[in-house]
């Protein structure tokens, strides 16, 4: 297992900037999940870190081995595929043998470390078929088998669960975690789906338009989000956005606006003061963060208006318009019951809300 | 997937469109089998038997075509006294070698050409493809000119190598489509595997077999039928059965048995190819075209 170092790596496709000035480290044997909407160069990432394109400046390293100019059989990888890419005309176990066999490895290991790992995978009572025969789920495990077989020193995984139905890639995603923590490979997992990342990862990267944005655990990217971006993009349903400005009062500073008067805790107006912030905000609160009631206003609420409510199961997300044409989500216990058109009043958590600056989108805190 | 079946109604006009479609597909049988059905029955006929006709308009006697005593003198002359033997190997080495060469070149040269990207890739493909424009007598004589100075004329390798340069740049052009519709990962999966680029291409091949397969067919029938290189950059010590066929014509005496005989021994092979490779011959040709 190696450490994995991204030095100031760039990628130009022509003209075409797809990873700018990417710094990232991967410590031995941890998760890594770089996040991003599509075409945001997280799959340029993992092909430059594969070996499969090459790098344009910068270098990477595999522990203190700078691997710019070896080609992937060289670099001891194994990678799974956004579509498997199973060889069609071999069964499930010759798939999985296949990187053994490059290796010129005998026959009774390869027997034995293919089942060892079909196993694992619990897909033993498939061996013998070909791909067409599999469903998707019992191809992702051949790739996954494919990529275990050989005990690399790096897995890289390309949307490998994209493609399967929702049940199965809830399950899916148990799996791989658990299976990352069983082998401890160091693994570098590339998607866009922001729940994947925060339930595997040890640590995630966000990355947008190339840049990456944050590089953070899991409750380190959902809960202090370095900027506006991030916050919106992690997150489901996402984070709710209002502009709003700072005001001074005698005993504290407000961030207010035509539906909101929130005081800012003292550490809040602490960090807002120390980063110099202009009086022009965004505030950022989660659907989570906001309780909802219907009817007359309590102390510390804000008047709104029910545009809409959703039954999601487990809970129930209420779409509220506020006063100057605003609009907020939030999320409340199942059962919450609210006409269109109904006046309610809410109430913002204050220690879990965020200031972003408006022009450049960076979070105060 | 939506159901592929077409409802179809019936209407006078159909009824009439259906008569008529029976007749036209009659007459195509007919036009299409009758010379080679006279082929191989004249083929087992002895001289006077095949050229026996009943009366005009006497359509009871159509049953002499039918009478005749079978008879194999025309394929023991043939491959007794004609050495066909030699001609009809000589048809498959030819055939079957510049398919082969050509096949195997052609597909290394098509997976290079659908992978690699370079400055004037575009231009080397269409240089590929225009050697196929000009006609084949154009360069019979310059060719001819070349081969002989490297003593090629006569010679099975100069024939072989005569067929390749015709069949290589379509092989060239046929298979590079049937690459390019093999997806990247599967060569990036053998990649990643600890392969070598030459894996990778082995481990696609056979996902294109059904086109090579197919192509490959085509050049053996290009190469088969071929007269015109056969008598010339053949003649001598590599002919093939064309013009063998043609040698049995002569100013005195039109051996007609024997030519008979001939068509069938040349007609056969190519027809037992076709049908045991019919189906992939179907979904190699039209795979390049469909996109899934």
């Amino acid at each position: 297992m190696s450490s994995v170092t991204l030095d100031h790596v760039w990628k130009y496709y022509g003209k075409t900037v797809a990873v700018r000035d990417l710094h990232l480290e991967c410590p031995e044997n941890s998760f890594l999940c770089i996040l991003g909407p599509s075409g945001c160069g997280k799959s340029s990432t993992l092909r430059m870190l594969a070996g499969l394109e090459q790098i344009s400046a910068g270098e990477i390293r595999f522990g203190a081995r700078r691997v710019n100019d070896l080609p992937p059989k060289d670099r001891d990888i194994a990678m799974v595929f956004e579509n498997y890419a199973l060889y069609p005309h071999k069964t499930v176990f010759e798939n999985m043998a296949n990187p053994l066999r490059f290796q010129g490895v005998d026959q009774p290991t390869i027997d034995s470390k293919v089942r060892k790992a079909a196993e694992l995978l619990e897909i033993e009572h498939l061996l013998d078929r070909k791909p067409a025969q599999l469903s998707g789920g019992q191809k992702q495990r051949t790739a996954i088998g494919r990529a275990i077989v050989r005990e690399p020193q790096l897995f890289l995984f390309d949307e490998p669960i994209a493609h399967l139905d929702a049940k199965l890639r809830a399950h899916m995603r148990g799996e791989l975690k658990h299976l990352q923590r069983k082998l401890r490979t160091t693994t570098i997992y590339v998607t866009h789906d922001q729940l994947e990342a925060l339930s595997m990862a040890d640590r995630i990267a966000v990355m947008h338009e190339g840049v990456l944005q944050q590089l953070g655990t899991p409750d380190e990217v959902y809960n202090h989000p370095c900027n506006e971006w991030v916050a919106g993009f992690v997150g489901d349903p996402p984070m709710n956005f209002l502009d709003c400005s700072l005001e001074q009062q005698a005993d504290a500073v407000y961030a207010c606006n035509a539906a909101l008067r929130v005081p800012l805790t003292p550490q809040q107006a602490a960090a807002v003061n120390q980063a110099g912030g202009k009086l022009e905000m965004r505030l950022g609160i989660r659907p989570d963060d906001i309780a909802v009631q219907r009817g007359a206003l309590t102390n510390g609420a804000f008047a709104g208006e029910i545009f809409v409510t959703e039954p999601i199961g487990g809970d129930t997300l209420v779409d509220i318009r506020l006063p100057g044409e605003q609009r907020i989500l939030a999320r409340t216990r199942a059962g919450f019951r609210g006409d269109v058109g109904e006046a309610c009043s809410l109430t913002l958590d204050q220690t879990r809300m965020h200031l972003f600056s408006r022009e450049t989108g960076l979070a105060y805190f | 997937m939506a159901s592929r079946e077409v409802a179809s109604y019936q209407t006078p006009i159909g009824r009439i469109v259906g008569l008529l479609t029976a007749v036209f597909l009659g007459l195509y049988v007919l036009w299409t089998v009758l010379p080679i059905f006279i082929m191989f029955v004249s083929s087992f006929k002895d001289l006077l038997q095949a050229f026996q006709l009943p009366p005009v308009g006497h359509w009871a006697g159509i049953g002499v075509f039918f009478d005749f005593e079978p008879t194999l003198h025309h394929y023991r002359n043939l491959f007794g006294n004609l050495g066909f033997s030699t001609y009809l190997a000589n048809s498959l080495l030819a055939s079957l070698g510049s398919a082969l060469v050509s096949v195997v070149l052609g597909s290394m040269a098509a997976y290079s050409l659908s992978r690699a990207e370079f400055r004037g890739k575009q231009d080397l493909l269409f240089w590929i493809i225009s050697t196929r424009m000009a006609p084949v007598v154009a360069v019979m004589v310059p060719l001819y000119a070349i081969f002989r100075s490297v003593d090629l004329i006569g010679t099975l390798p100069g024939l072989i190598l005569a067929y390749t340069t015709f069949n290589l740049p379509f092989a060239i052009w046929i298979l590079k489509g049937f690459f390019d519709n093999v997806p990247y990962a599967i060569e990036e999966a053998v990649l990643c595997d600890g392969g070598t680029r030459w894996q990778a291409f082995r481990m696609i091949v056979p996902l294109v077999a059904p086109g090579v397969g197919a192509f490959l067919v085509l050049c053996v029938l290009f190469a088969w039928n071929d007269y015109l290189f056969a008598s010339v950059i053949g003649s001598g010590g590599a002919k093939t059965l064309p013009p063998a066929t043609f040698a049995l014509v002569q100013p005195q005496n039109i051996q007609w048995g024997s030519i008979m005989a001939a068509g069938v021994v040349t007609t056969v092979p190519m027809m037992f190819l076709g049908l045991v490779i019919r189906r992939y011959l179907v979904t190699g040709l039209t795979m390049g075209a469909v996109r899934e």
